[in-house]
């Protein structure tokens, strides 16, 4: 294994699809979350916590413009972050996955990734945009969407150690196995204490684009570290060609 | 006429430093833009940092977007 090599196209690929992920961010989700604080902004002057001055309106879009360019680079973390574990992942898996060539191995992993870490935890705790939400309940929120994709990550680890045990027409079972063991998981865990107070076709748009837009950065995950892999084969250290 | 077969053999062990390196990549990152409050600011700027959240605005966006917990 060449390590620094494997290192190094690991967290840029990471990177880069995270760069990419904020920029689909600002481009179709970021509609959502200026409707969704503008919404906020009229709650505080309504109560009286702010008024709606030109002041307030240049220290806003100022403050506003600082955020959309930290998402870009918290894209670029959050990339480099689920990146490093699809890359470990990928090292430790690459052999197991489908035959083929290393594109159509990580396309693979993260699609199953895609699913297990990120869409059936979605489907239980979604994506909200501003102005729903209780601070104190956000502890209670992260507990819980953290536990639910740990719990759906280690459960798909074990189905598949019980998916090589079984025979090729009995495969299946692994399936079936997972889906029942998270189907039970989502019925008994206990659901977002928070009430929705925005309006509905505000909510549904932002979670459709949220998940068009971490779906894109899986697909750019999946391509780019792919392509580097099939580049630069960090696995092939030390090939031994026979004659 | 002769014949070669080429057959590469490739070593795939990873070495348990670089999965190490990547884990605390995976761990940090997901830290800083899915959970600070403060917390890591706290280490230089005390009990202020909670107050001020420099982390939690600067990746507020990517919060919502990427579906976590944010306020």
């Amino acid at each position: 294994m060449k390590t620094i090599i494997f290192l190094a196209i690991v967290l840029v690929s990471g990177a880069l699809a995270g760069t990419i992920h904020g920029i689909a961010n600002l481009a179709i989700v970021e509609p959502y979350l200026d409707q969704a604080i503008g919404i906020e902004n009229q709650n505080l002057f309504a109560s009286g916590e702010e008024e709606d001055t030109p002041r307030f309106w240049v220290e806003y879009d100022a403050y506003r413009d600082w955020q959309k360019g930290g998402q870009v680079l918290a894209g670029a973390i959050l990339g480099t972050s689920i990146g490093a574990l699809f890359g470990i992942v990928y090292a430790l898996s690459r052999h197991v996955l489908p035959q083929g060539n290393d594109l159509k191995k990580t396309f693979t992993l993260a699609g199953v990734m895609w699913l297990t870490l990120f869409f059936i935890p979605f489907l239980k705790y979604p994506a909200n945009p501003p102005t729903v939400g209780d601070p104190e309940t956000v502890v209670l929120r992260a507990i819980l969407y953290l536990s639910f994709i740990a719990i759906s990550g280690f459960g798909t680890v074990g189905f598949y150690q019980i998916y090589k045990r079984l025979r090729q027409n009995t495969k299946i079972l692994a399936f079936a196995g997972y889906a029942a063991f998270i189907g039970t998981v989502f019925v008994l865990m206990p659901p977002n204490p928070d009430e929705i107070s925005a309006p509905m076709d505000l909510v549904n748009g932002f979670r459709v684009m949220s998940v068009v837009a971490v779906s894109v950065f899986w697909v750019s995950i999946a391509m780019i570290l792919g392509g580097l892999w099939h580049k630069f084969r960090p696995d092939a250290e030390n090939p031994d060609v026979r004659n | 006429m002769s014949q070669s077969k080429g057959i590469t053999i490739t070593q795939s062990k990873i070495p348990i430093f670089a999965i190490a390196i990547l884990a605390i990549v995976f761990a940090v990152g997901l830290f800083v833009v899915g959970y600070d409050q403060g917390h890591i600011f706290s280490v230089v700027l005390g009990e202020q940092a909670y107050e001020d959240l420099y982390i939690h605005e600067l990746t507020h966006d990517m919060r919502h977007a990427a579906g976590f917990p944010c306020h």
